[in-house]
């Protein structure tokens, strides 16, 4: 399904194509999608959106393996969308 | 391939940094924990537990490299493999089988260095690095006077808590950093060398706080929005609800 059409952000679709083909870690996934990139955009793009991608790649862990919350202000400025896309129902998945 | 030089010392830097000596950990015990980071993605049991709808119905043991203590390898798998999935109980599993909450934060910081790197070197064509070397010495043992408990599991260490003798993990003066104690900013800081060690990474390949928020103009050769996109696609891949 593509899911990257509207999102009003310029190569949205090799964008995202390039980040989930880099977090799941197979080569030649990732070599297609950054071919598929540097033909709409330039090496300097590509390379700070992969390195984007692996630091929140990164980062994203350190927040799931330390159990840190939302600060309440973030929190209560998102309430409306987290329940929405279902953001809030993930700490139920945790063990 | 030309770099920025600052995302490329600051990966070198944090590379190197795996081996040197710690804060709890020796050199030799940060590099089996990054090569045990590698290590994890081949592992039969980290596999089954990812494609289950929860990770406590596949058993078994891990398959690891042999030089860590298993709450160790566990930690390192789970972080690598299925951290979308990780909650207070298991980390008390851990500290029950005599994890250290000081070593775990340690441990986090390499695993998180060791994937950041390897997912960048991945991602722009380049081949994986070797391992570095380790250094010598014995880990300083010394925790911030005061770290107190929250937000997360583990106790953190607040701007206005640090001490004359903590290094300056929020703010140089001169900078570059600039880190206004965020429980992102805190969630390493009971060891601060390690949030140093990650932080110091991170900035040049996001970008610092006061960058994120200026947007009158770009840092990057990608735009903000783009930027922001791109953060979020991997937060959802990992579900990560922070």
């Amino acid at each position: 399904m593509d899911t990257t059409a509207h999102v009003g952000v310029a190569h949205a679709r090799e964008l995202l194509a390039f980040a989930d083909a880099a977090v799941s870690f197979d080569p030649e996934t990732t070599a297609q999608a950054r071919d598929a990139l540097l033909a709409c955009t330039d090496e300097a793009a590509m390379i700070d959106a992969a390195a984007v991608i692996a630091g929140f790649n990164g980062i994203t862990r350190i927040a799931d393996a330390t159990g840190i919350p939302l600060e309440d202000a973030k929190a209560a400025d998102t309430a409306s969308w987290r329940v929405a896309l279902g953001i809030d129902r993930m700490p139920a998945h945790k063990f | 391939m030309r770099m920025r030089a600052d995302l490329m010392q600051a990966q070198d830097a944090a590379w190197h940094a795996i081996g040197a000596q710690g804060t709890w950990r020796t050199g030799a015990d940060r590099v089996a924990i990054a090569a045990e980071t590698r290590h994890a993605l081949q592992c039969p049991l980290c596999a089954a537990r990812r494609t289950a709808l929860s990770p406590a119905m596949a058993e078994g043991e891990h398959t690891s490299l042999g030089q860590l203590a298993a709450a160790d390898v566990e930690a390192v798998h789970r972080i690598r493999t299925d951290s979308g999935r990780l909650g207070r109980a298991w980390f008390d599993r851990l500290r029950g089988a005599g994890m250290q909450d000081e070593a775990y934060v340690e441990l986090v910081s390499i695993v998180v260095v060791t994937v950041a790197i390897d997912t960048f070197r991945l991602a722009v064509g380049l081949d994986p690095l070797p391992l570095p070397a380790a250094q010598p010495g014995e880990p300083t043992r010394r925790r911030p006077r005061g770290a107190r408990p929250g937000p997360g599991w583990t106790a953190s260490l607040s701007p206005a808590d640090r001490c004359d003798d903590d290094p300056d993990l929020f703010r140089e003066h001169p900078g570059p950093r600039e880190r206004f104690g965020a429980n992102i900013h805190l969630a390493l800081s009971l060891v601060p060398e390690s949030m140093m060690h990650w932080w110091d990474l991170f900035e040049p390949m996001y970008q610092t706080g006061p960058q994120m928020r200026d947007f009158t103009r770009d840092f990057r050769a990608i735009s903000h929005p783009q930027i922001e996109m791109l953060a979020a696609r991997v937060a959802a891949l990992n579900q990560c609800e922070y």
